[in-house]
């Protein structure tokens, strides 16, 4: 059998206790190394697909397979980027960053060397001692991230890690996001409303229309990693923008 | 900055001052007689002349105040994480706790003493009963309103439940046990006093500032009975002091009620 792929969903339907159909029937196959975005109007289901990703909740009908396991037994090979930082107050930065190795066991000299590094790597060194109240946004998610990548996961599922943040910010943190993968690789799953984030993240970028969640189109974005970030000012990268652009006007389209 | 720091300290005294000279004016002016209004002077003259038997006294509260609280806060933080282990255990016994509460002191006491005896053990109980119930209450609720997000962190992380209650529910509740603590601490000097009026013996010859109390009242020793409130308000002030210390200690690095925000 040649390598299968990493994740399968297969024909996933999502309702909460009665309520009406929050994702319909969702078929997506995705390969070791690539960048999922899911984008599509709120109420879409596309936060949803990641929690079920994660195994933190469980599909109504079909099934998903993370490479040969149930989303529950392959949690180890994923971590989950919340919507805010979800940093533990009371825990400094260096603290919180260790607390997945610290949970997972590892020992102690381990988790400092590790803790240092991936500091190091999102540029907080500086910062290990402070509380995430001393910190801007922009950096209580850089710490979210490398608490995230601390355990070097396979699977990375990002839950609009970059919503709340200025353009500047973001934009940087999407740099950094791709600087981090080319030298600690991983598969994401990228959760985002905008168009221009997830054609700069992304391998592909699927759309999703709302009510019931569906996909809609699957957009595949060709440019080579590493992107630089003039990259958004290259006619093709534009193009490819106003494509993404249309197919979610396309979706939005009945509101 | 300075002048207002200044302020902060002449406007009490200021009103305080009013508040004396007016004590002495209704005194002299309706004619009272001491053994009804005694004169700040004289209250503060009886404290001095009787300071050997209030000191001892005060000891013997201070004594009874400060197990009482531990009590308090230790059962109460036991309880509290027992009834936040799971809804069905709270649910099964948080009634009876809240009848527990229902029941006044006054009624408690003498069933204390028939079981524990006139004394100390009693005393303690009573503080115990005044004070566990706010610790119970707030401690279970922080035990309870646990960050979902940060729950669905953990479960990613695959954590065992004794690593989610020791890195996250305990962490998490501390403000919460905290203020529990801080009304446990404000009522048990005031639960060892109403349980030394209840409860309390002078059987070492040395009794509590509640039996003094009634001691003082009996002899219509008028100033020495006020003196013994003033003990009470600086022993007040004392638990008090302690324990917003330790909510400092604990939270001042980290939590939102004590970050300054430049």
């Amino acid at each position: 059998m040649s390598a299968p792929s990493l994740v399968r969903i297969e024909h996933v339907s999502k309702r909460f206790g009665s309520g009406p159909l929050v994702l319909d029937n969702i078929g997506l196959t995705v390969e070791r190394g690539e960048f999922v975005s899911l984008i599509g109007p709120s109420g879409c289901g596309k936060s949803t697909l990641l929690r079920l990703i994660a195994g933190l909740t469980e599909p109504t009908s079909g099934q998903l397979v993370i490479d040969g396991m149930t989303p529950e037994d392959a949690r180890e090979l994923m971590f989950f980027v919340f919507q805010d930082a979800n940093l533990m107050p009371w825990r400094k930065v260096a603290e919180n960053v260790e607390l997945p190795l610290l949970l997972r066991g590892d020992a102690t000299a381990r988790r400092t060397e590790r803790v240092k590094r991936m500091l190091e790597v999102v540029g907080l060194g500086d910062a290990a001692g402070k509380f995430p109240w001393q910190l801007s946004g922009g950096m209580r998610m850089r710490v979210s991230i490398a608490r995230a990548l601390s355990v070097a996961p396979e699977i990375l599922l990002l839950d609009e890690p970059f919503g709340a943040l200025d353009e500047m910010t973001r934009d940087k943190l999407n740099e950094d996001l791709l600087a981090l993968r080319q030298t600690d690789p991983f598969t994401g799953f990228f959760v985002t409303h905008s168009v221009a984030e997830a054609v700069f993240l992304s391998t592909r970028i699927v759309v999703l229309a709302a009510n019931p969640g569906r996909v809609s189109t699957v957009i595949d974005v060709p440019f080579p990693y590493p992107r630089p970030p003039e990259l958004r000012e290259t006619p093709e990268f534009l193009q490819l923008l106003a494509a993404t652009a249309r197919a979610l006007r396309a979706v939005r389209g009945g509101h | 900055m300075k002048s207002t720091r200044l302020m902060a300290w002449l406007q009490p005294a200021i009103t305080g001052l009013a508040l004396i000279g007016l004590w002495y004016a209704v005194k002299a002016g309706f004619k009272i007689p001491t053994f009804v209004l005694p004169s700040p002077g004289e209250i503060a003259q009886a404290a001095w002349d009787e300071r050997g038997p209030l000191l001892s006294a005060a000891m013997v509260t201070v004594r009874g105040a400060l197990l009482g609280f531990f009590a308090a806060v230790s059962v109460g933080f036991l309880l509290a994480m027992a009834l936040g282990f799971s809804p069905r255990i709270k649910a099964s016994f948080y009634p009876y706790i809240l009848i527990l509460q229902m029941m006044p002191v006054t009624i408690l006491a003498p069933v204390f003493v028939l079981w524990l005896g006139q004394g100390l053990p009693s005393i303690v109980a009573i503080t115990f009963m005044i004070g566990f119930f706010p610790v119970v209450a707030n401690t279970t609720m922080g035990f309870v309103s646990v960050d979902r997000n940060l729950r669905e962190l953990f479960l990613m992380c695959k954590a065992t439940r004794a690593q989610e209650v020791r890195y996250l529910r305990i962490p998490g509740a501390m403000p919460y046990f905290l203020t529990g603590m801080k009304i446990a601490g404000t009522l048990a000097p005031i639960g060892a006093i109403v349980g030394d009026f209840l409860a309390g013996s002078a059987e070492n010859g040395v009794g509590g500032i509640g039996f003094m109390t009634i001691a003082y009242f009996s002899q219509l020793k008028t100033p020495a009975l006020f003196a013994t409130g003033l003990v009470a308000c600086v022993m007040g002030f004392l638990f008090v002091g302690g324990v917003n210390w330790l909510h400092w200690r604990l939270l001042h690095s980290w939590h939102d009620s004590m970050v300054k925000k430049e």
